[in-house]
């Protein structure tokens, strides 16, 4: 066994100092935008703009734009809820999860993926938001004393949904800007001008980096990544219970929780790994988000994409196992109905090309992984429209049976979504250190003190 | 070979005269409860035959995981997953007697019964005692096949190591991980939800790799902390390793529960008659303190046990909780198994006894004689000594 | 020069393991007031500063079990006691489903609980007047240096001796920190004009924004709550029916009213029987009609031939035979009545008969009376 099998990969490559760790993260932010960033946000804007008009007529002309129809109730809203909500669980998972784990190689994408988090869960809270006909009634969605004497249904998912979405946005923002505050604190120490001072001596509250603060500071981390993990599965279980406690077949199944969950980090993971892709190239990351951390993201996509084939099984088997007619038409209908285009789509996107990062080889090709990012979270938002639209165009009585077709305003919003999240994610970039500073320079080589084998409990103490 | 301060101690024969009489004492329960009451030894049994196979299906689990995802803290204690692992062997015997009383268990073996109801009539092609046998048997083959790849073939290692040992075995882990999953889904539709064949839920797999999880480790985090404390393990294994059995084990309690109740609440809420009478069943009678009992038993004891920072890594918990674990393991089961034994009410008597008696003795004694002349570490893995200086 | 009050003095060391030693000589030296800045944490600085646990851990505990319970009685409270409704048949206090907003609010409170007591009690947080602020220290620690810094509040501080110490555990760029004494003799003052500006300003901006919203915009399409809507209002000139024209519209020549078809002998059963007289023959069509009808509409009660025994037995009370004498007795006009208007438990079935199958199911009742005392000479 030769050395090298031995030694592990450094987290970051090239051995940088801290100071050119510095250096290079704050570089997007202390640089003017250039042309190619100005054509993205351009781009961006204009998807966002195609959205913000879309959802206007919406609100002024009603739900009557889109093609939602009876018995189609749910569409495009809720598939692009389902979605976006799926895309923020992998930031957490980064974050939170493989902190947990202690896996080191999270650092160079944990902050980006946390932002990304944040955005995906923004552009998801607008759907429950708009779908509703009269959003600006939101308000009696929570629990407050009213003149009709009324209150929420505490028992209904769509109200869990309410309570589950907020929290994870508040829990994951407060997770994000924890890492931040010492990060601001480098860059207000930097700061050159004097407003960007101003502005950053607000936002890093003064920190001091002191060690009385980082021991407190650690705990923290290690309680929000300890609560984080939880929520992020409670989320998106609960968004699966939206149709899991349904009696509608092929949406009341016990395995929807863990299914939508290994979905969502599928999912969300793909995206990350798209951005971070073209993060990396674009600002010279590449020593610091290396090929080893894509490596392992596609083995976590394989990973969750086959927790996502298995449900599919399962569902299969136990739609026939049951007995029930309903069940077995349903998944029948998938397959062959006037629906089957997506269903198909859905399959091969979901389970047959990823399985291609079994091979190493293609683990490693950046512009093949790129591509089965993008066919993972195409086939991933098939997954929701087969699941929402195939049972609710054939349910129980044939004579309620009818297709359901999008309108322009339903992909100009879905549209717009995009928009919007990557919109965010350009000012994110321009904005803030997108690589905790903080976290780098803690896991370089050398970075930490060498100790001694500490035996804590060792041969029974 | 790696410079590692390990001097091979054989296991103390007291390990084998517990497991004989553990063995024998439940064996002999066994014989008289199917003298006495075949039906209810039969139900007993199932309980036996699908704890052994959590522990030995899951620890192969385990040693896969570890390989698949490269994880070093684990591979000191890696041999005894492998040790343990060899339970796999004893499933079809504990099966045998359960093949013999097929028609006191199942009810959809009761021909006459089936024809005339719609619903079991329509899954005669899955649920008939022909391709229920060869099921079983083809997952005690895969058993025995992975057994030997993914475990046996690590003890050669230790003196004639071979360079691609490492990524041979990756890649059969990778083959591994959906054989197993099927495996594990089949035999827990087949021997516990197939009890009431009415009865369905896509999540049943699921539920049952998450008791199968936590039983595994908590058998590997006893041996592997026992045997630690007696220096069996060389230099042994530190604080930073227990901290991991605990926040696995904490993580997993969790894990069970999120499943148990995702299940429950589904078919509580739809409130669909042909899906809620299996919770109906276990809310009979004294049924319903069973039922509220589990929940206390397997998730709010060992969560509040181990939710402490400092209780993870503490080894005089992770025992309590890992005992703890197994036998609310065999809760589960009960709870699973018995209701459609006995409907009115929970029984528990001597022969409920049997299953227990018989899986730690099994346990104990394959562990012992299979541990004859081994290494208790795998001295041949060049990642050993990385394993045994694990820090956080 | 105005007197500075001194905060204390810091010393910079370059790798992490002369920090973590220059910690442990720092402490051992008997400094209680003293810290240690790095740019990120450290592994085993706090053990080398011999710091106690964080207390963090109970926080969030505390705040966790506030959030879960405060979230379980409120549900409980306003679904099971202040306002109860029956939903899908569940319990008024389905406990399984409050478990995921249970879960979640525990969740919430114990996340931001824990970080605002952390950032605000623990850390006293905002705070951007701190001495090491915008110090070439501050500026070195931030960035890719070690320090110390032992403050003046210490009991065995002594500046010189302090300085000595520091350069005999190996420190350089000693500094001498100062308190600014801007930031010190800072008052506040409630009556600043920018922030007396700054209130007016804002309660106008919020007080005509809420007027706006409250009385203007409230009552702009789209928000003006369904007020004004696309239907026809009955005493509103129609758009839809043209010019002068109401929703409302007038009623079709020969239009019927509903109650214009009263019984005349409501109420009056001799005088139908007296007056009423059936108009239909006994012929064999009349007859089948009459018994389909009856078959559809008496039977249940009546039974098939009218003596009472029929299915709906023990659920409704029994009718009396149609064969009794009282009943043989009656004039048509009389079984038409009841048929009409119903008596004791039955009711009335003219909404489901016309009156031409009424009078045929009288000949079929006139019939099986027949039927049932039947003599000799019917046979033939």
């Amino acid at each position: 066994m030769s050395i090298e099998v031995l030694k592990e990969p450094s987290v970051i490559e090239g051995k940088p100092t801290f100071v050119e760790i510095d250096e290079q993260i704050s570089s997007p932010i202390d640089k003017s935008p250039n042309i190619k960033y100005l054509i993205a946000l351009g781009i961006t804007s204009t998807m966002l703009l195609i959205g913000v008009i879309s959802i206007g007529a919406t609100f002024f002309y009603g739900i009557g734009l889109w093609g939602n129809n009876n018995p189609v109730g749910w569409a495009f809203d809720i598939i692009n809820f389902v979605f976006w909500v799926g895309i923020g669980h992998a930031g957490t998972l980064i974050s939170a999860i493989l902190f947990l784990f202690r896996q080191k190689w999270r650092t160079g994408i944990a902050r980006f993926a946390e932002g990304m988090t944040i955005f995906a869960v923004m552009t998801a809270a607008l759907f429950p938001l708009i779908h509703v006909g009269r959003p600006w009634l939101a308000g009696y969605l929570f629990p407050y004393p009213n003149q009709h004497h009324l209150w929420v249904n505490f028992t209904s998912p769509l109200l869990w949904d309410v309570f589950a979405v907020s929290t994870y946005f508040t829990v994951s923002f407060v997770f994000w800007y924890i890492g931040l505050i010492p990060d601001f604190a480098t860059l207000r120490d930097r700061a050159k001008s004097g407003v960007k001072k101003v502005i950053y001596s607000i936002l890093s509250l003064g920190w001091r980096f002191s060690n009385r603060h980082w021991h407190n500071y650690e705990m923290i981390y290690l309680i929000l990544a300890g609560f984080a993990t939880p929520l992020v599965l409670s989320v998106h279980t609960i968004v699966s219970f939206d149709f899991a406690v349904s009696i509608m077949p092929g949406w009341h199944t016990t395995i929807f929780p863990p299914y939508f969950v290994a979905g969502a980090v599928f999912s969300g993971f793909a995206m990350v790994q798209n951005v971070l892709i073209i993060i990396r190239k674009i600002f010279n990351f590449e020593h610091i988000i290396t090929l080893d951390t894509l490596e392992k993201m596609n083995k976590i996509m394989l990973a969750t994409g086959s927790m996502v084939g298995y449900a599919y099984g399962m569902e299969f088997f136990i739609a026939w196992y049951s007995g029930s007619q309903f069940e077995s038409f349903v998944f029948i209908n998938r397959a062959f109905g006037p629906y089957a285009w997506a269903y198909w789509i859905m399959v091969s996107c979901n389970v047959v090309f990823p399985q291609l990062f079994w091979f190493k080889k293609i683990r490693r090709n950046i512009p093949i992984m790129f591509v089965i990012a993008v066919l993972v979270n195409v086939g991933m938002w098939f997954e929701r429209f087969v699941i929402i639209v195939t049972s609710l165009a054939h349910d129980f009585m044939p004579s309620s049976w009818a297709y359901y077709k999008p309108t322009l305003v339903d992909f100009g919003i879905l549209i717009g979504s995009s928009g919007l999240f990557f919109t965010l994610l350009l000012l994110f970039i321009k904005a803030m250190p997108v690589i905790s500073i903080a976290e780098v320079k803690a896991v370089l080589d050398g970075a930490q003190p060498h100790h001694h084998t500490h035996n804590g409990g060792r041969n029974g103490k | 070979m790696i410079a590692i301060n390990y001097q091979r101690k054989e296991l103390p024969s007291k390990l084998m005269k517990i497991g004989v009489l553990l063995l024998g004492l439940g064996f002999i329960l066994a014989l008289l409860g199917y003298a006495i009451d075949h039906e209810r030894a039969a139900f007993n049994g199932v309980i036996l035959l699908m704890f052994v196979m959590s522990v030995g299906l899951g620890s192969l689990f385990l040693i896969g995981l570890e390989y698949l995802v490269g994880a070093d803290w684990s591979v000191p204690f890696r041999r005894i997953m492998e040790i343990l692992a060899i339970v796999v062997f004893a499933v079809p015997v504990f099966s045998l007697p359960l093949f013999a009383n097929l028609h006191s268990l199942f009810h959809w073996t009761h021909i006459e019964d089936v024809l005339k109801d719609p619903i079991l009539k329509n899954k005669i092609p899955y649920l008939n005692e022909m391709f229920f046998s060869i099921r079983s048997t083809a997952a005690f083959v895969l058993m025995f096949l992975f057994w030997w790849l993914l475990a046996g073939r690590s003890f050669g290692q230790d003196y004639a190591p071979t360079g691609n040992f490492r990524k041979v075995t990756i890649r059969i882990s990778a083959l591994f991980m959906p054989i197993f999953a099927i495996v594990l889904t089949f035999m827990a539709v087949d021997w516990l939800m197939s009890l009431e064949p009415h009865w369905f839920s896509t999540i049943f797999g699921v539920y049952y790799f998450a008791g199968t999880f936590s039983v595994a480790l908590a058998v590997i985090t006893l041996f592997a902390i026992y045997l630690n404390e007696n220096g069996y393990l060389g230099e042994g294994i530190g604080g930073d390793h227990y901290y991991n059995f605990g926040a696995l084990l904490f993580a997993f309690t969790n894990f069970w529960a999120y499943i148990a109740f995702s299940q429950f609440l589904l078919i509580w809420y739809a409130n669909l008659p042909e899906e809620t009478f299996w919770y109906l069943h276990r809310w009979e009678g004294s049924w319903a303190v069973i039922s509220v009992g589990i929940i206390i038993i397997h998730f709010i004891v060992p969560y509040a046990v181990l939710l402490p920072q400092p209780a993870k890594s503490d080894p005089k918990r992770l025992k309590f909780i890992a005992w703890w674990l197994v036998f609310a393991h065999f809760y589960d089961l009960y709870w699973l198994v018995m209701p459609t034994y006995s409907a009115s009410g929970a029984v528990f008597g001597w022969m409920e006894l049997y299953p227990v008696l018989i899986a730690l003795g099994t346990i104990l004694i394959l562990f012992y004689t299979f541990a004859k002349n081994k290494n208790l570490l795998p001295i041949g893995d060049p990642k050993l000594p990385k394993g045994i200086n694990f820090h956080l | 020069m105005e007197n500075k009050i001194i905060y204390g003095v810091t010393g910079i060391f370059d790798t992490p393991d002369e920090i973590i030693s220059a910690a442990k000589q720092v402490k051992s030296s008997g400094f209680e007031r003293f810290d240690v800045h790095s740019p990120y944490p450290i592994h085993g600085m706090p053990k080398a500063m011999r710091l106690g646990a964080s207390p963090l851990g109970y926080f969030a505990l505390v705040f966790g079990l506030t959030g879960a319970f405060a979230a379980f009685a409120l549900m409980t409270y306003l679904m099971g006691y202040d306002y109860p409704l029956i939903i899908s048949g569940k319990p008024f206090i389905p406990i399984p489903a409050f478990i995921p907003v249970t879960f979640e609010v525990t969740v919430l409170l114990a996340s931001v609980g824990t970080v605002l007591a952390m950032l605000f009690l623990l850390f006293k947080l905002p705070n951007n007047s701190h001495p090491l602020h915008d110090t070439d220290y501050m500026k070195k620690v931030s960035s890719n240096k070690f320090g110390v810094c032992i403050e003046a509040k210490d009991e065995k501080f002594n500046e010189a001796e302090v300085i000595e110490f520091l350069k005999s555990i190996g420190a350089k760029d000693i500094e001498v920190i100062y308190y600014d004494n801007e930031a010190l003799n800072f008052k506040v003052n409630i009556f600043e004009w920018m922030f007396v500006a700054f209130l007016v300003v804002s309660a106008l901006v919020v007080s005509g924004a809420t007027y706006i919203v409250l009385n203007k915009l409230m009552f702009a399409p789209p928000f003006n709550w369904m007020m004004e809507q696309h239907r026809l209002d009955a005493q509103v000139e129609s758009k839809f029916f043209g010019k002068g024209n109401f929703s409302m519209r007038v009623a079709p020549a020969g239009t019927v009213s509903r109650n214009s078809n009263q019984f005349k002998f409501s109420g009056q059963p001799e005088l139908a029987d007296a007056k009423l007289i059936n108009p239909l023959i006994p012929t064999e069509e009349n007859l089948r009609k009459g018994m389909k009808k009856y078959d559809i509409y008496c039977s249940p009660c009546h039974g098939y031939y009218g003596i009472g025994d029929a299915r709906l037995n023990g659920q409704f009370p029994n009718p009396p035979s149609l064969h009794s004498e009282k009943v043989r007795n009656w004039g048509d006009g009389h079984i038409f009545y009841v048929i009409t208007e119903g008596q004791n438990s039955m009711p009335s079935y003219s909404s489901q008969l016309t009156n031409e199958e009424k009078w045929a199911i009288v000949l079929y009742v006139r019939a099986l009376q027949r039927a049932m005392n039947a003599k000799e000479e019917d046979v033939k």
